[in-house]
């Protein structure tokens, strides 16, 4: 089904993003997410004092990344970059070693409780592949997400790239990612919880 | 500016206790294996009876340890996996071959020595030097090759595991001398003069360890932020107690005091030394793997 030419990215506006979290709910039901793991998310931060607050919101998929580290390490090569630019889990080979989840500088991967392998954000591949948008896409009640292929000048996401100031999560990781965000916040990024 | 986090998903930890001991016993193998090569290898009459020991503890200890991988991973019946999809960039996939090869050689080792056929011991110990070199090396690299984790991501990984490896090695090989000199051997008598050329050994090997150590901190403190997040979570965070005290207080400085400081050299004061490095190298492993991915990515 991939096709040479193409290369796809998704983009986040984050100038449009509510903080809905639709696109964590749709991405559990079309994918069949378990319980107590999410392959997409929006993290939430709170800055500067009373009255002067303002929540920032992150959301979080697979940056599908263009030099994918989780790729390199597999033992299996149950990780495998498609010539379209999606990374995928073969999920008959992975055999549940952790290896991906602890090179992933995105921290997106997670073992599927049931089924005890490598389970992470794929762009909705099934859905590409015929024809369709990926499900937080066509789902996003603002319109926040864009994905399509950034070879074809003339889609969406190509000339919106193109035009705008665009930013990736942890660029400095050398993993070339292909989710881009409009508006991405450095605090957003990199304030983690407090150790418990 | 003050900012604090509403709402995140952080996945379950990656690395966790099994993975520790897997490391720690593959370490000690690698270790004895190498005290072994000493006579049997090199010729150093003093070590004659370490040969047959070590490798007994080498051979042991590696059967033990891939039992922990199986544990650990999540679907251990695909583990055949491992040999037929291979992939060269992972450090896993050396690990996989270096996991059969190792014991199988140090079996073959140990027959030879143990019917007296000097020249073929000599020859499957020279063999054996670098595979026990790699089987350990590897899973620094297996760390280091982990690039999100500023703490495991350093190139004095596998350097720093072998510096650990052959003082645990050395550590244990003094106890389990000790154990067999008292109740297993026909004389009922320990060797002296072993038991305190080991020991002389073991401190000068804690020595470089903790130079290897604190080298490692010290670049920590200075590099990129993440690093330097696991420098304050090792020196004031919820590791410190582990790291400070248990790894490097007990199981380094005290046991380098005891042995150096002639006044306090006898067997008791060795065999202390040598247990709390046995019990402080498992806390080295435990801190590193643990500590490396206790700080949140995202």
């Amino acid at each position: 089904m991939s096709n040479k030419s193409k290369k796809y990215a998704m983009l986040f506006d984050l100038r449009k993003c509510i903080g809905c979290n639709t696109c964590s709910i749709v991405c559990k039901s079309e994918n069949d997410v378990p319980l107590s793991v999410w392959r997409a998310w929006v993290k939430k931060i709170e800055k500067g004092h009373y009255p002067h607050v303002r929540e920032f919101s992150l959301p979080i998929v697979c940056n599908n990344c263009e030099d994918p580290i989780c790729v390199t390490v597999c033992p299996v090569n149950a990780g495998i970059k498609r010539p379209d630019g999606i990374v995928y889990i073969d999920p008959h080979r992975c055999i549940g070693c952790r290896y991906c989840m602890a090179s992933c500088p995105y921290g997106v991967r997670y073992i599927n409780p049931r089924k005890k392998i490598a389970e992470k954000c794929y762009w909705c591949h099934h859905r590409v592949d015929a024809g369709l948008m990926p499900a937080c896409v066509v789902t996003c009640p603002t319109g926040a997400i864009l994905f399509g292929d950034l070879n074809d000048p003339e889609s969406e996401i190509a000339q919106v790239i193109a035009k705008n100031a665009v930013h990736v999560i942890k660029p400095e990781m050398g993993t070339s990612p292909q989710t881009y965000y409009i508006g991405l916040d450095i605090e957003a990024v990199e304030t983690v919880e407090e150790e418990k | 500016m003050e900012t604090q986090v509403l709402y995140n998903i952080t996945h379950q930890e990656t690395f966790g206790l099994f993975i520790a001991i897997y490391f720690y016993l593959t370490g000690l193998s690698a270790g004895s294996f190498i005290l072994s090569t000493l006579s049997y290898g090199f010729g150093m009459e003093q070590y004659k009876p370490l040969g047959k020991v070590g490798v007994v503890l080498a051979t042991i200890l590696l059967i033990f340890a891939p039992l922990f991988l199986l544990f650990h991973i999540g679907a251990p019946y695909r583990a055949w996996h491992l040999f037929v999809y291979l992939n060269w960039s992972s450090p896993i996939t050396w690990g996989s071959f270096l996991l059969v090869l190792y014991p199988i050689n140090c079996i073959i080792y140990g027959i030879f020595m143990f019917k007296g056929n000097l020249k073929l011991t000599r020859l499957f110990g020279f063999i054996g030097i670098p595979l026990a070199i790699s089987v350990h090396g590897y899973t620094g690299f297996i760390l280091a090759f982990g690039k999100a984790r500023a703490l495991w991501n350093t190139a004095i990984m596998p350097i720093l595991f072998l510096a650990s490896a052959i003082v645990s090695g050395i550590a244990l090989m003094i106890l389990v001398c000790l154990i067999i000199g008292r109740f297993f051997s026909k004389e009922k008598t320990i060797n002296k003069d072993l038991i305190f050329s080991l020991s002389k050994m073991l401190a000068w090997m804690i020595v470089f360890d903790l130079f290897l150590v604190g080298s490692d901190l010290l670049v920590l403190s200075i590099s990129h932020s993440d690093a330097q997040a696991a420098f304050h979570l090792l020196l004031g965070g919820n590791f410190s107690f582990l790291f400070l005290v248990v790894e490097n207080v007990l199981g380094k400085i005290l046991p380098f005091i005891l042995l150096v400081v002639p006044r306090f050299r006898n067997l008791v004061t060795v065999t202390i030394a040598s247990i709390l490095v046995v019990v402080g190298i498992f806390f080295m492993r435990y801190v590193v793997v643990l500590a490396g991915e206790f700080i949140p990515l995202l």
